[in-house]
């Protein structure tokens, strides 16, 4: 455990960075679930597409990396709004058949990736060069973008919900889907919403994620079994909860590795999980 | 000695007393009604008796048991029977196979009887089916034996109710509002039925009611609740003409005597 | 006799005699070993639907596979038991961890079981990957020896070095784990899995230690699990925790695709699902890379139109061939 300070920096570093990649996915699913309850486990492969939809933009058709993120963003959210409405709308009171209605998709969206784009790892291009010195260790600056933009649309998100009737409404369906009936509001038009902003967020996600690793066809499976722990972490339907339980996520991928070794990583997780689930079922932040 | 005592009950909900400091004996062979506003907490107490739901305060005992931390599944074996508020059913089964259902404590099957049945196994296969005949046919759903629990109608629904619970043996009836949405005739046979219970088995029965008229003519005692805490009790007649049972129903017509 | 029972018997007897004949007839390593793998998945899958008659889904059945494949190998290789005990101890281990966790996973509602289980065989293949000096990590555990030789007197010594050897040996294993499945699900205990999974509280009031039969339904179908694995394990001589690899999601997704697309509500169920998306995958095999995708597509698509799964077809054909009848009677009829 003597590291060197500057070794500690780059994995809290990296760890934080990660943590609002994961932050990202983990929003999509906690409102797709508190508002659908569905548990979407094919918004791995949407952050996966999502990435590769920003690397065509901008590598194809030269349009500029941010851009490219806000497109891949709406494009994805479109395509979330079609998925509710013709796969997930006809079963949404079951608990089945949108599990499979999921991993069906995971299957056809994962293996179109893998045809359509090949097995190559690519990457998008830097969102910005160099790095600056922060505590004697270079910490590349991309992170700091990367995190940077992941709570603007954190805060755009927080805005959203409080202040627009449509936000208030939908935290209103989170927290009780009956109490929204009696108000008036289109459960339909709530879980269209909840879609396309989880799948905008995503496509955010894998974009960011895409310029500082890799993309492969595969990069969306991790990253969702970080959202899924964090949605039992934080709590079912609480935002507060995946991101706080993101950023604790990310600390414990960049820190823990270095600290104890690779192998307590992939435990962690779990251990923390069923914990959770025994002393506190709701969540950190939840409400049920 | 009483079969059920409940010594100082209390339930809180975070800031709200569902029921607070509650003292109830329940003698054998009693047929005890619990009566009292929407509200008055009187299924928390039920649930609490019953076991899904733990006290936050004080002690249930049952023949001289401590009960109050027990599993459902526990108090079953003691002998406590639960009847829901709704209709709570095995809704995927049989009315046949609903009772037989409630025979859970009294079959003991073992491992080997899974792979080859045993011409024992057979015999008490026999045996608990005609038992559960013989119940069906108390409840007057004998020829609904093979029907799907859930094409019964209401009030027959409420019937094999009553029917699981007289499979499980036991000697403490918890009955949720058995009367409710029945018609009068279909209310005059649910009353006989639990007065027979208790002529012919000496089962005792804590039934939680609305309708007045029917707590008047079946329950031996009446305890009343009003925002969790017993106002009154003691005979139907006693508890129904005093001023302070009078004045917790002011303002609910459908209850008022 | 009856003549149902005529036909019951008749159609088991040409299914056992297909099966015996079936390596024979095909003459193909190739297709015996895409036979075991399939023996192997039914067992499974089957395995699976026990823990779906309790009304939950698992996507973790594959982690208890693992423990049993590793287990058993570990326990032949470094050991030195033979095979007929450690397949056994391997799917007892399976058993004994599912016990383990069973209290905190049973507790929880629908979706969070999903997520539990599917984070736990995460788990256990990534504790897999990093414990390289007990599991040989990402390198793998080769060399895992095939079954040990059983004598029977009088006939011989019967070896499964062959593939066809050990195709007959899955089918035996599989044929009675099938059995023992079947028969829990037809005997009080399936049917106190039933009440259970019908309404939970009630079955509580009824006296039914709710934990305790769900406990040994979790432990029972875990058991089956580590069987499979170990099976599998003694089969390829090899164990590896990749991810793309038979214990990683992507299986556990097939898995409940294969119950899925077969039909939960029979025994049979996915053991047609199964054999049926196996063998179409196989056909499919020049494909390569959009067979997951067909997988898919075909999972989405018996959701949405066909629920009931392959199993309720029979039904439905029934009941569309009736609808046709009284619609063509009703036109002849008056309007």
């Amino acid at each position: 455990m003597d590291l060197p300070a500057q070794v500690w920096v780059q994995a809290i570093a990296n760890g934080l960075a990660l943590g609002w990649l994961y932050v990202l996915m983990a929003l999509g699913l906690t409102l797709i679930l508190s508002i659908m309850g569905i548990l979407q486990l094919a918004h791995g492969e949407v952050y996966m597409i999502g990435a590769y939809v920003a690397y065509y933009c901008c590598v194809s058709f030269g349009v500029n990396l941010y851009a490219a993120m806000f497109l891949s963003m709406a494009i994805m959210a479109v395509f979330g709004v079609l998925m509710e409405k013709f796969l997930f709308r006809p079963v949404r009171a079951q608990i089945l058949p949108p599990i499979v209605i999921s991993v069906g998709l995971t299957l056809i969206l994962m293996s179109s990736a893998v045809v359509g784009f090949g097995l190559y790892e690519r990457s998008i291009p830097r969102l910005v060069h160099g790095s600056f010195v922060f505590l004697g260790s270079a910490v590349p600056k991309d992170r700091i973008i990367a995190v940077g933009f992941a709570i603007a649309l954190l805060l755009l998100l927080y805005l959203f919900l409080k202040k627009s009737k449509y936000g208030q409404a939908m935290v209103a369906s989170a927290q009780n889907r009956e109490g929204a009936l009696l108000r008036g509001i289109s459960p339909n038009r709530m879980s269209a919403m909840a879609m396309a902003i989880g799948c905008a967020l995503a496509a955010a996600g894998g974009t960011l994620a895409g310029s500082i690793l890799m993309l492969t066809p595969f990069m969306g499976t991790f990253p969702l079994l970080k959202g899924l722990v964090i949605i039992v972490l934080g709590g079912m339907g609480s935002l507060l909860g995946a991101a706080i339980g993101g950023i604790f996520l990310g600390l414990i991928d960049g820190v823990v590795p270095v600290a104890f070794g690779p192998e307590v990583t992939s435990l962690a997780p779990l251990i923390i999980v069923i914990f959770i689930l025994l002393v506190r079922p709701q969540g950190l932040f939840g409400h049920e | 000695m009483p079969l059920l005592e409940i010594r100082n009950l209390g339930k809180r909900f975070g800031g709200l007393a569902a029921v607070s400091e509650l003292d109830l004996d329940v003698g054998r062979g009693e047929i005890f009604g619990l009566i009292g506003p929407n509200g008055a907490g009187k299924t928390t107490v039920l649930n609490m008796v019953g076991g899904t739901l733990l006290p936050t305060r004080g002690k249930i005992i049952f023949r001289d048991e401590d009960i109050t931390k027990f599993p459902p599944y526990r108090r079953a074996r003691r002998g406590i029977a639960r009847v829901f508020q709704r209709d709570v059913l095995f809704r995927s089964l049989t009315v046949l196979e609903n009772v037989l259902a409630g025979f859970h404590l009294s079959s003991r099957t073992g491992f080997t009887e899974i792979f080859f049945k045993r011409p024992s196994t057979r015999s008490q296969e026999r045996v608990l089916h005609e038992k559960a005949m013989e119940i069906l046919q108390f409840v007057r759903l004998a020829q609904q034996a093979d029907e799907m629990a859930i094409n019964l109608p209401h009030g027959n629904q409420r019937a094999l109710c009553l029917a699981i619970a007289l499979a499980t043996q036991a000697q403490l009836f918890l009955l949720d509002e058995p009367l409710t949405g029945m018609s009068g005739e279909e209310i005059e046979a649910m009353m006989s039925m639990i007065r027979t219970l208790r002529d012919e088995r000496g089962i005792t029965s804590v039934v939680v009611e609305h309708n007045i008229r029917a707590v008047i003519g079946l329950c031996d005692r009446v305890a009343v609740l009003d925002y969790g805490r017993k106002i009154a009790e003691g005979s139907p007649k006693e508890v129904v003409g005093n001023p302070t049972v009078i004045e917790a129903y002011l303002g609910v017509e459908e209850n008022a005597i | 006799m009856s003549r149902k029972l005529l036909i019951n018997i008749l159609s088991i007897v040409v299914l056992v005699a297909i099966i015996i004949t079936l390596p024979i007839a095909l003459k193909s390593v190739y297709w015996a070993s895409v036979l075991i793998i399939l023996g192997i998945n039914i067992l499974l899958v089957s395995s699976l639907r026990t823990i779906k008659l309790l009304g939950h889904i698992s996507l973790g059945h594959v982690g208890f596979s693992l423990i049993g494949a590793y287990g058993s190998a570990l326990l032949v290789m470094k050991l030195g038991l033979s095979f007929w005990i450690a397949l056994f101890l391997g799917g007892l281990m399976a058993a004994v961890i599912a016990l383990a966790l069973a209290y905190p996973f049973l507790k929880v509602k629908g979706i969070y079981f999903v997520l539990l289980t599917l984070l736990t065989a995460e788990t256990f293949r990534l504790t897999a990957w990093y414990w390289r000096s007990l599991t040989g990590g990402f390198w793998g555990l080769l060399q895992i020896p095939s079954p040990n030789p059983i004598t029977i007197p009088g006939i011989g010594i019967i070896t499964f070095d062959t593939v066809n050897s050990y195709y007959y040996l899955t089918v035996v294993i599989v044929a009675l784990s099938l059995f023992v499945l079947y028969r829990l699900e037809r005997s009080h205990l399936g049917f106190k899995w039933r009440v259970i999974q019908d309404t939970e509280v009630l079955a509580q009031s009824v006296g039914i230690n709710v934990m305790w039969y769900k406990t040994l339904n979790f432990a029972i179908a875990s058991f089956f699990a580590g069987i499979a694995g170990a099976l599998f394990a003694h089969y390829q001589h090899g164990l590896s925790p990749d991810f793309t690899a038979r214990f990683g999601v992507l299986m556990s997704i097939y898995l409940l695709v294969y119950m899925v697309v077969g039909g939960e509500a029979k025994f049979a169920g996915p053991i047609i699902g199964t054999a049926v998306l196996t063998i179409v995958s196989e056909l499919a095999r020049g494909l390569g890379e959009y067979q997951p995708m067909m997988i898919g597509a075909i999972a989405i698509f018996t959701v949405l139109l066909m629920p009931e799964g392959l199993i309720g077809l029979p039904n439905r054909v029934k009941l569309w061939y009736r609808k046709l009848l009284k619609q063509t009677r009703g036109m002849r009829g008056s309007a």
